[in-house]
């Protein structure tokens, strides 16, 4: 793999982004929470950051890459990009660099606000760390999943089905409904609730323990495993399905 | 330049073969026609020659070596301009040359390139707002943006107006002047007839023949004066084989006694051939 065609490819990628408006669409996002959140007092603002980091980082990755293949599908392009000497791996891994880089961005954008008008305890590092691997494994989900949709409209209801079906365990189990003590292992396999567990070990306030390690290890792995045993395979027949020779 | 044997294809969703056990060779400098009706599988054929479809059976040599053989460095030695114009639409002629540009080692004039076809002066406007002829020159500019020893076109001038359709034909031309290889795929008979050196004619994923279409017309056609004459108030047309016409003793009497509307000679063309040869017609099949 080239790492002057890597980055190229990037680049592209980026331009992308702001030349069909996902990045203004992001930034507009980003400011509006930033709004909601001014106005909430601390109790509501202490839970709604880490949950709309959490969206903006899982979520909201899996919609602006499923925007981006569509607007490629729409426009057949990847037929062209598939003629050139790039391989297949070097599209797939721009993607998701420029997605993470992207959301890192906007999601900082939040962050930054708040560090400066409320008083928000953050550990830069760890924060950085949280949103890169959970944007980059929700890219690859998000880019594994529009090789299957049709349409965008069929990949956002899907979206959300996928997202109810993710969030209802954690939402039992954080109202009480879910009580044995098992289901506190087994929610850790959800890849949003192991999302939650590291994006929340970036606030200061938070004491690292066994499930933040757990879910580290978790989306690392996992996200590495269907990089290489899914999305990278079944690029290729989806590039020739939608390649307009 | 390239020789493809005994090649068969299969889609996944598909129970038969689309492509059923074909040979071909393209000579380096040549321009190589597939001429068939749509579905016939000059597509397919083409996507597994630039190595986008895989699963084939058969052998392909490129440059004597099997093609499964070669890396994505392949597409550094080839250009190839879709039948639908694709381009980012949202980004400007110039924004989508330069992305695809770097993607290269070995990089054109695009300044040359773009005057060529027309459109250096529309280089900073958004593809979108051009019209489908802008955009299919700006695809050949993109086929030829790394100076490939060979270009793959897939029905080059469909849609496009007559003066659209000189100028890529010229560049084609232009192209294998200057020692290019070219594959071209299409339906429209004139294309192939003006501008390829050997052609193959495929139905139902079958070559039916290949030749050049001058052999082809020998071969096949027949040189005809056709006459049309008056006779009892009526407008009769016959028609005769040019081959010693002077001693043809009806054609003299007919020259000689009736009153002439029209006469003319004629070939056969390359449609007729393809029809004798395959028993498709092919405006029939799109």
């Amino acid at each position: 793999m080239k790492t002057n065609r890597l980055t190229l490819l990037i680049k592209g990628e980026l331009l992308r982004l702001h030349k069909y408006n996902v990045v203004f669409i992001s930034i507009f996002i980003a400011l509006i929470w930033g709004v909601v959140l001014f106005f909430v007092d601390s109790v509501i603002f202490n839970a709604l950051l880490p949950f709309l980091i959490l969206v903006d980082a899982t979520m909201m990755s899996l919609m602006y890459i499923g925007s981006v293949m569509f607007f490629e599908k729409k426009e057949s392009t990847l037929s062209s990009v598939l003629v050139t000497p790039v391989t297949n791996q070097e599209i797939i891994l721009s993607k998701i660099l420029a997605n993470t880089i992207h959301n890192l961005f906007s999601t900082s954008l939040i962050i930054i606000v708040f560090i400066f008008i409320k008083d928000v305890k953050i550990n830069y590092i760890l924060m950085l760390l949280a949103i890169i691997l959970v944007t980059a494994v929700f890219t690859g989900l998000g880019l594994l999943l529009s090789y299957f949709q049709k349409d965008f409209t069929t990949m956002l209801t899907n979206l959300m089905l996928l997202m109810f079906a993710f969030l209802l365990p954690s939402a039992l189990y954080g109202f009480g409904v879910l009580k044995a003590d098992v289901w506190e292992y087994i929610l850790l396999l959800n890849p949003i609730q192991a999302a939650q567990e590291i994006i929340m070990g970036g606030f200061r306030a938070v004491t690292l323990d066994w499930k933040y390690y757990f879910s580290l290890g978790y989306l690392i792995v996992g996200g590495i495993l269907t990089y290489k045993f899914l999305i990278v395979p079944k690029f290729n027949a989806y590039a020739v399905s939608i390649s307009g020779v | 330049m390239f020789k493809v044997e005994n090649l068969k294809f299969k889609y996944a969703n598909n129970n038969e073969d689309v492509i059923r056990g074909i040979n071909f060779e393209i000579k380096e400098g040549e321009i190589f026609g597939f001429l068939g009706p749509s579905g016939a599988g000059k597509s397919t054929t083409q996507k597994i020659i630039i190595k986008i479809l895989e699963d084939y059976r058969g052998n392909i040599f490129y440059q004597g070596k099997n093609l499964k053989d070669y890396t994505n460095e392949f597409y550094e030695d080839i250009g190839v301009s879709f039948e639908m114009p694709i381009h980012f639409s949202k980004m400007t002629a110039m924004e989508n040359i330069n992305f695809f540009l770097k993607l290269y080692k070995n990089n054109a004039d695009v300044e040359s390139l773009m005057k060529r076809v027309g459109l250096w002066e529309h280089k900073d406007e958004l593809v979108g707002t051009y019209s489908k002829g802008m955009k299919i020159r700006l695809n050949l500019v993109r086929a030829l943006l790394n100076n490939p020893k060979m270009l793959f076109l897939d029905e080059p001038t469909n849609g496009l107006d007559p003066t659209n359709a000189m100028i890529l034909k010229d560049m084609i031309r232009e192209f294998r002047a200057a020692g290019g290889t070219v594959f071209i795929t299409s339906h429209i008979m004139a294309d192939i007839d003006q501008l390829c050196d050997r052609v193959a004619f495929i139905v139902n994923g079958e070559i039916k023949e290949i030749d050049s279409p001058r052999n082809l017309k020998i071969r096949y056609g027949k040189s005809v004066v056709m006459v049309e004459y008056q006779e009892n108030g009526e407008t009769v047309k016959k028609e005769f084989l040019k081959q010693e016409i002077g001693k043809n003793k009806e054609f003299l009497e007919i020259l000689t006694t009736k009153e002439i509307e029209t006469i003319h000679s004629g070939e056969t063309t390359l449609e007729d051939i393809f029809i004798k040869v395959t028993g498709v017609k092919l405006a029939d099949e799109n």
